[in-house]
């Protein structure tokens, strides 16, 4: 943050911003009670907001509740107001509650509550992308080396004339919805989850580990298995309903689902109930995400090691899937997570018993 | 003052930098740095000049200032000074060393792709390069692993299997994957483990979409030749998913399974998906099998594998879906029904073939108007590219319903759609421009066989002739024509259309069929070549209610009435559970 002096004609666009924001704690208080003190009378709530780990469980606690998200809850209200204010701060706050709005909607989708409210703020998202992104996908050019460039230069002169781009599409054109169409449901939460990613520099530590929470329970891995199959807790995946968003509220299943815990049994069966279709569209920011959270420099150790379990449980239900390019980019990311700061080789994951290969050539390059 | 006391200076400075680093005060340390770099820019903006040798302390001091600048400012948190900073190291010539030069690039790399920022070059780089400056961090990061893989394979820096990882990540993320493919293929022998790479590039070419040659890497990788290791239990599923897409390869793809099978027998968690795969192999065999009594053998095997599979993976929708299909296929709708639903609930109604499988089961059951209010229902829940299959759905049972002018305004409704459609997309993927198109001709060809049965040869011949500019050699087409030819009573053109159409394709069982049906009323030795044709269409398709009939009637005609009676019941009993669509 710059601590220049603002311009006397700019004081007056910052104002209106800080009243904004204080006009948003203010509702906020409405909803949740009393708020921290620290939020309350800052000089810049906004950001203090943002920071403020008490207001942040609260509200999670909130938004994870049985009967949440309806059209009438306050808290979506809240959200989809603060969001429509147009104040990118603000914008910011609302974003760090996507991984749990995004989490708690796709659980409970399968179990035909009412979740207009969800609904609504993950619309507003949508919305808020389709018009920044007025109509075009994001695509990306594929460098070609023949052709110099700022790092490098090229061995043969470059070909004048048509060039041809090799362009790849990242994320296709965005058609607006109005409402949330089921089979559209994947692409309407995957751009939301776009959009937090692209913020994700500024997002707290806690919305992060909840996304990395949520994907644990989205990717549905037996824990169970690893003890002889001990999962046939009857549980069924359509009865996803009601019982188990009560199993969902504070701490137990979560902090289970959080770390990769073999204790089986029961405790699978309830993560297990959370899994939901991961077509690509969902899985492609989920991954981007997970990979910032694993590989992004200057990530506290808590946040790598969630990561990571993220990671085995993506690659465990891309295996799964039979999906290549999901195998293909959960698979670099569990060797890359792996190789971290080692300076020891290790053994691959799936190999065969020929090992003359990779191990071999990276000892011989840390002697040289 | 003289090169070495600047070299002094500098020296204390880098030495400052570092004890500020010790105590944590990073961001000051970084602007030590900055000092350093500033000074040594200012004086050689261009560049390390010629004269400075390799053993100057001078470059030294500065390479290791350049190399813990951008570090001091990610240590302290700031990843937009810290890219900056790697970005000012690589961009002029510095004279660093082969490793120093990678490993710079490689952090530059690692920080742009999983950074979370999106930070773009600075606005003078993009005038003087044009397009060949980056325009988002994920091209400047594969630009710069491109070129470190360049590095690797003309040994400049030694193999780091991190780069490699790295650009697959990167390459998954834009979905390139035969040009991820190519540079798999350049690695060097000896690094990657025969199978392991063979496996990686399987799996690129199944993702870009080229699946023969997914397929032909993966047979290497089981071949005669690997036999005396372990197989690689992630290939051979890998080869069993492929087989099951091509009907053609069903036996190959049951080997596969039974062999994954086996191998997972120890390791539950491929268990459910290798029975998955086995049960959905048998059911494609079942389809290839010659004689009836393997038919119904594989069939059966074919359900129950599937239904072992749905009780190991409780949570796989994919499995149920299966299911349904097999069901489908097999003409047990109750079965079909139950697990068609069942998926639809499991997935929230979020699949599109989900909800066209069951209505192409609800339209099997004869329920016709019960299958148009479920493709009213899924037009609702789907997106523009969906919708246009459900509308072609919905016109098909329109006409099933004998409703032509209602069927005549879906049609044109879809058309309509497709125009829009056409003319609003300015980008598209080549595979939905593809839908597009053969959606399309479907559609003027639906409306070609609908005319014709009301007797408009005009039209008829109108839609016809659009159908035909979309694909000339289309064995849908000439069929099309035949049977446009039969119904004027021209039978000898009819028959010749017929021909065109089983040459191009000559498994082509609708134009069997019709073929026979017009050789039939020749009568005399046309019955033989009709009762040989309708044979073929039989074993290639033993459920088609039209051939049966048609075999019915040459029976008749030949005086067999008991195995006419047969067929005429058989005939009867298959229309009752055909669905409106084929399936593919």
């Amino acid at each position: 943050m710059s601590a220049d002096p603002v311009a006397p004609a700019e004081s007056s666009a910052f104002w209106q911003s800080v009243q904004r924001a204080q006009a948003a704690v203010q509702s906020l208080s409405l909803i949740l009670g009393s708020l921290p003190d620290a939020v309350a009378s800052s000089e810049n709530p906004a950001a203090a907001l943002l920071n403020d780990e008490a207001v942040a469980r609260q509200v999670s606690i909130r938004l994870r509740r049985p009967g949440s998200g309806a059209g009438d809850d306050n808290l979506c209200r809240w959200l989809y107001d603060t969001f429509q204010s147009n104040d990118p701060d603000l914008q910011l706050v609302v974003l760090t509650f996507t991984p749990t709005i995004a989490g708690v909607y796709l659980s409970r989708a399968i179990s035909r509550e009412p979740l207009a409210g969800f609904e609504a703020v993950l619309l507003a998202l949508y919305a808020y992308e389709t018009v920044i992104r007025g109509g075009d996908p994001e695509t990306v050019i594929l460098p070609n080396l023949a052709n110099p460039s700022v790092y490098h230069e090229a061995k043969a002169p470059p070909k004048k004339g048509a060039m041809e781009l090799n362009i790849a599409v990242v994320s296709p054109a965005l058609e607006p919805y109005g409402t949330v169409r089921s089979t559209k449901r994947a692409r309407i939460v995957g751009v939301a989850l776009e959009l937090y990613y692209s913020k994700i520099s500024s997002m707290p530590l806690s919305s992060k580990l909840a996304f990395c929470e949520f994907c644990m329970v989205w990717a549905g891995q037996d824990i169970g298995t690893e003890n002889d199959g001990k999962e046939e807790g009857g549980e069924k995946t359509a009865a996803v309903g009601a019982d188990e968003n009560g199993g969902k509220d504070e701490g137990e299943v979560k902090a289970k689902a959080a770390s990769v815990d073999k204790n089986g049994g029961k405790e699978a069966g309830e993560v297990k109930a959370g899994r939901i279709p991961l077509p690509w569209e969902l899985f492609q920011p989920i991954v981007m995400i997970v990979g910032h959270c694993l590989l992004g420099p200057a990530n506290p150790e808590e946040l790598r090691t969630t990561a990571y379990s993220v990671v085995e449980g993506l690659h465990w239900r891309a295996t799964h899937d039979m999906n290549p390019q999901e195998i293909l980019a959960t698979r670099s990311l569990l060797r890359l997570g792996k190789m971290g700061d080692d300076t020891i080789a290790e053994p691959q994951i799936s190999t065969s018993s020929d090992d003359y290969s990779e191990e071999a050539l990276k000892m011989k390059a840390r002697l040289t | 003052m003289s090169i070495h006391s600047v070299t002094l200076l500098i020296e204390a400075m880098l030495l400052k930098s570092k004890s500020l680093e010790e105590i944590g005060r990073f961001k000051d340390a970084a602007l030590e740095c900055k000092t350093i770099i500033d000074i040594v820019e200012s004086a050689w903006p261009h560049g390390i000049p010629e004269g400075i040798g390799d053993d100057s302390k001078l470059k030294e001091m500065f390479h290791k200032a350049l190399e813990l600048f951008p570090k001091l400012w990610m240590q302290a948190g700031f990843l937009e000074e810290a890219i900056a900073a790697y970005r000012r190291a690589l961009m002029k010539p510095w004279d660093l060393g082969f490793s120093r030069w990678a490993s710079l690039q490689k952090d530059l790399a690692v920080a742009l792709l999983y950074g979370g920022a999106e930070l773009s070059l600075p606005p003078h780089l993009q005038q003087l390069w044009g397009y060949a400056v980056p325009t988002s961090n994920i091209e400047e990061a594969i630009l710069l692993l491109l070129i470190l893989m360049r590095k690797v394979t003309f040994q400049e820096i030694s193999w780091d299997p991190e780069i490699m990882n790295h650009l697959i990540y990167g390459f998954s993320l834009t979905g390139q994957f035969e040009v991820l493919a190519g540079h798999v293929e350049q690695i060097l022998p000896g690094i990657y483990d025969r199978v392991e790479r063979w496996y990686v590039l399987a799996l690129c070419y199944h993702a870009a979409g080229l699946d023969d040659d997914a397929l032909n890497v993966v047979r290497k990788a089981l071949s005669y030749s690997e036999k005396k290791h372990k197989p690689h239990l992630p290939s051979v599923i890998l080869g069993a998913k492929l087989c099951c897409k091509r009907p053609l390869h069903a036996w190959e793809g049951a080997k596969y399974a039974m062999k994954a099978n086996e191998i997972s027998q120890n390791q539950k968690h491929f268990l459910g998906v290798t029975n998955h795969l086995l049960g959905v192999c048998y059911g494609n065999c079942a389809r290839l099998s010659v004689s009836d009594s393997q038919r119904l053998k594989l069939q059966n095997e074919s359900l129950k594998t599937l239904q072992h599979a749905a009780n190991i993976e409780k949570n796989d929708s994919e499995v149920v879906y299966s299911l349904a299909r097999e069901s489908t296929m097999q003409r047990n709708l109750h079965i079909a029904l139950e697990n068609a639903t069942k998926y639809l609930d499991m997935v929230a109604g979020s699949s599109v073939r989900g909800w066209k499988l069951l209505a192409l089961i609800v339209s099997a059951e004869q329920n016709l108007r019960e299958a148009e209010a479920i493709v009213d229902l899924a037009m609702y829940e789907s997106g523009a590219m969906d919708q246009l299959e459900f509308l072609r759905l919905k016109a098909l049972l329109q006409v099933a319903q004998e409703q032509p002018k209602n069927a005549i305004e879906t049609y044109k409704n879809l058309l309509a759609m497709v125009k829009a459609w056409k003319e609003l997309q300015k980008w598209s993927l080549s595979s939905e421009v593809k839908a597009v198109k053969d959606l399309e001709m479907e559609a003027w060809l639906d409306l070609a066989s609908l005319y014709t049965k009301l007797g408009s040869w005009n039209d008829s011949y109108v839609c016809l002739d659009k159908a035909k500019t979309f694909e000339l050699f289309s064995p849908k087409c000439w069929h099309s024509k035949g049977k446009l030819l039969e119904a004027q009573s021209k039978q000898q053109e009819a028959l010749i259309a017929l021909l065109v159409s089983l040459s191009i394709e000559p498994d082509y069982v609708p134009s069997m069929v019709s073929m026979a049906a017009i050789l039939r009323t020749r009568g005399g030795k046309s019955l033989a070549t009709a009762r040989s044709l309708l044979m073929n269409a039989l074993r290639l398709e033993p459920t088609n209610h039209e051939a049966w009939m048609n075999l019915g009637f040459i029976s008749k005609a030949e005086g067999s009435l008991h195995q006419a009676a047969d067929c005429f019941q058989a005939a009867y009993e298959l229309r009752q559970s055909t669905p409106v669509q084929n399936f593919v």
